[in-house]
């Protein structure tokens, strides 16, 4: 089996991504010395510790063969997608449209849903959720904003 | 101040409307999520964490335990009657839970996990009342080296007893400590991991890990796998629901193993909840049973005692969180995060300078578990119906759930497109093996654990032995080695076929 398939040698060259980036960020901050801890001192050895097990989950899985997962590919773009969206949409055009577009964004993750009665849900989601976070909890969030 | 006063200051907080109306929501939304599959009790604790912005601190606590302890009833509802798990630790239940239903037993079985679960609970804040105190007055008296070892042992443990490899789950805890760090570092005035985004300064919200780790990543592994209309043939009624004689004497017994189980589990960190006390209660009942043979095909006490174990670990989780300000797992750390919201430091000094806050809570957990034995009964047609919500309508609501409540934190769209970030990145990471609980852990411990360890160091002047050298501190880590030796033996012997793949 081709190594870059099986699962532990990529979570470990994940961790060891993640651990070098921290490294090679934090290492500006300033060491200090155990006595007087500087800002880097901490991140950094967290680091390179994060590094090192990264190399030890990858050698480990030169013995092990565990394939990688199914991954749910199209609702793992859809939904994150769905969020963007939101947080683009909201301050441009209120609350209303910003939810309706993420619901139905949402909704499109599972793709034997219909549009129609996802847009029934969103026209009664919508809304409601707004009176729960606008008026019952204050949340200042224009339903409609035409200003721009 | 003595127990009884405790309790009588307990019953004052609990029992005004405001948080008897929290502990109400809280209990009911516990019983939805516990009985949805597809929405876990962690989720849903995410989700209504914004709430607590707007209610004082015991009312929050209140309303989120109570969503912890309700799910728990509610997941076992699900397991025995359609033999899917609403939550991880209700999973055992289903191993004699289904049986019993396809023998036409449903009903007592239901009602025989209601009150285990209530006993289960019950006896663990019993043991809560009498060792908080005690065990807060022994933490007063610790150091800062102290401290650190300790919450090193809590998360090495947290790491390494987690469900997948043990490396991968310290590699999960070194990376939220990591994400705990980002913003300005108290001591120096320095920005730390903030790439310049101003609102990064002030370091990344638990609530917007809790919401992208549990909620979105929940939401984009569950879509296509449940399909929510689930087929129930059983009808049950009032009458249908009384165990017979020879059932609740089988189950007396295990339910009092059971929660001495739970209870002893549930104060240990890293043991993640429930689930690993109901499998362990589960396992002494087969061991101590006269008729083995009969679990899993039925067998009450094979209900009985899983189900008393996994609330009264619920319940004894609260011990280390509220005494010594460390979480065993992700949603004790949920919790401690609610606490830091309203400003109180987690730790010894909970007990004494907010005493109407944990004898509010604790007590609330009485009030709660008996709300959950009055409404589990009568309405268990009903939550057989919420079963039937497809899910493919529910998850959008929940993406906008979790999209509005992080934007009504600090109004802010930047901690949205956060949530879409960390849910994207941590999709794959959790896809790889790392695992959500013990990150958040890390993340709640990282700025306390760096403090400590400053401060010891600045007291030893920069002497490391100073963690061995302190009695406590060292048997503290004496652990941590020991757990760490474990794990890496383990890597060692274990043989290439044997690790089976888990999806879940």
């Amino acid at each position: 089996m081709n190594i870059l398939q099986s699962k532990d040698f990529l979570s470990g060259v994940a961790a060891i991504i993640i651990g070098v980036f921290v490294a090679i960020v934090t290492a500006g901050y300033g060491f200090g010395s155990p006595r007087q801890m500087g800002p880097g001192f901490f991140p950094f050895s967290l680091g390179v510790m994060l590094t090192m097990i990264g190399i030890l989950i990858a050698l480990g899985a030169l013995r092990s063969h565990e394939k990688l997962p199914h991954l749910n590919v199209w609702p793992y773009f859809v939904i994150p997608l769905a969020i963007l969206t939101f947080a683009l949409v909201m301050p441009r055009l209120g609350f209303g449209p910003a939810g309706v577009a993420t619901v139905m964004l949402a909704g499109v993750a599972e793709p034997a849903t219909r549009k129609l009665h996802l847009l029934m849900l969103a026209l009664v989601l919508v809304p409601s959720v707004w009176l729960l976070f606008a008026l019952g909890l204050g949340v200042q969030a224009p339903f409609f904003d035409w200003g721009f | 101040m003595g127990v009884l006063e405790s309790l009588e200051l307990g019953f004052a907080v609990a029992m005004t409307w405001q948080n008897l109306a929290y502990c109400f929501l809280g209990v009911t939304v516990g019983m939805v999520v516990g009985v949805l599959p597809g929405i876990g009790h962690l989720a849903a604790i995410s989700l209504l964490m914004p709430l607590t912005f707007h209610v004082p601190a015991t009312a929050a606590l209140v309303m989120l335990a109570g969503i912890y302890y309700g799910a728990q009833y509610g997941g076992s509802i699900a397991s025995i009657l359609l033999n899917l798990p609403g939550t991880a630790s209700s999973a055992v239940i289903c191993l004699d839970g289904y049986p019993m239903t396809q023998k036409g037993r449903a009903g007592p079985a239901l009602l025989i996990t209601t009150i285990a679960s209530f006993i289960g609970s019950l006896l663990s804040i019993i043991v809560l009342i009498f060792m908080a105190p005690p065990l807060a007055q022994l933490a007063l008296s610790f150091h800062s080296a102290d401290y650190f070892s300790m919450m090193v042992l809590g998360l090495v443990a947290a790491g390494s007893i987690s469900q997948g490899k043990p490396l991968i789950g310290l590699a999960s805890v070194l990376i939220g400590l990591l994400i705990g760090l980002v913003g300005i570092d108290v001591n120096s005035g320095a920005m730390r991991m903030t790439f310049g985004v101003p609102e990064l300064f002030n370091g990344v919200s638990i609530i917007v890990i809790a919401m992208a780790l549990f909620g979105v990543v929940e939401v984009i592994s569950s879509i296509g796998k449940t399909n929510g209309r689930a087929k129930d043939n059983t009808k049950i009624t009032l009458r249908g629901l009384m165990p017979n004689r020879q059932e609740w004497r089988e189950s007396f017994w295990p339910m009092m193993r059971g929660s001495a189980v739970g209870t002893g589990v549930g104060i240990l960190p890293g043991t993640g909840g429930g689930s690993m006390a109901a499998f362990m209660s589960y396992a002494v009942e087969k061991r101590t049973s006269k008729t083995p043979e009969k679990f899993g095909k039925g067998a009450i006490a094979g209900i009985a005692g899983p189900e008393s174990a996994n609330n009264a670990a619920a319940q004894s989780a609260f011990i280390p969180t509220l005494t010594l300000g460390i979480p065993g797992d992700a949603i004790m750390a949920l919790m401690l995060g609610a606490l830091m919201i309203h400003g109180i430091a987690p730790g010894p000094r909970v007990i004494t300078e907010n005493p109407d806050l944990f004898w509010g809570l604790v007590v609330s957990f009485l009030i709660g578990n008996f709300m959950l034995l009055i409404l589990n009964i009568p309405l268990i047609q009903f939550w057989v119906k919420i079963l039937q919500i497809p899910y493919r309508f529910l998850f959008p609501a929940i993406v906008l759930l979790i999209c509005v409540g992080v934007y009504s934190l600090s109004r802010s769209t930047v901690d949205v497109m956060l949530v879409a970030g960390f849910s994207a990145v941590g999709y794959l990471l959790i896809k790889l093996g790392f695992e959500a609980a013990p990150l958040l852990l890390g993340f709640i411990l990282g700025p306390m654990l760096e403090e400590n360890m400053r401060r010891s160091l600045l007291l030893s002047r920069g002497d490391f032995a100073t963690f061995v050298e302190r009695p406590i501190s060292a048997v503290f880590l004496g652990w941590a080695a020991v757990l760490l030796i474990w794990v890496i033996k383990g890597e060692l012997k274990r043989k290439p076929a044997t690790a089976a793949p888990q999806d879940v």
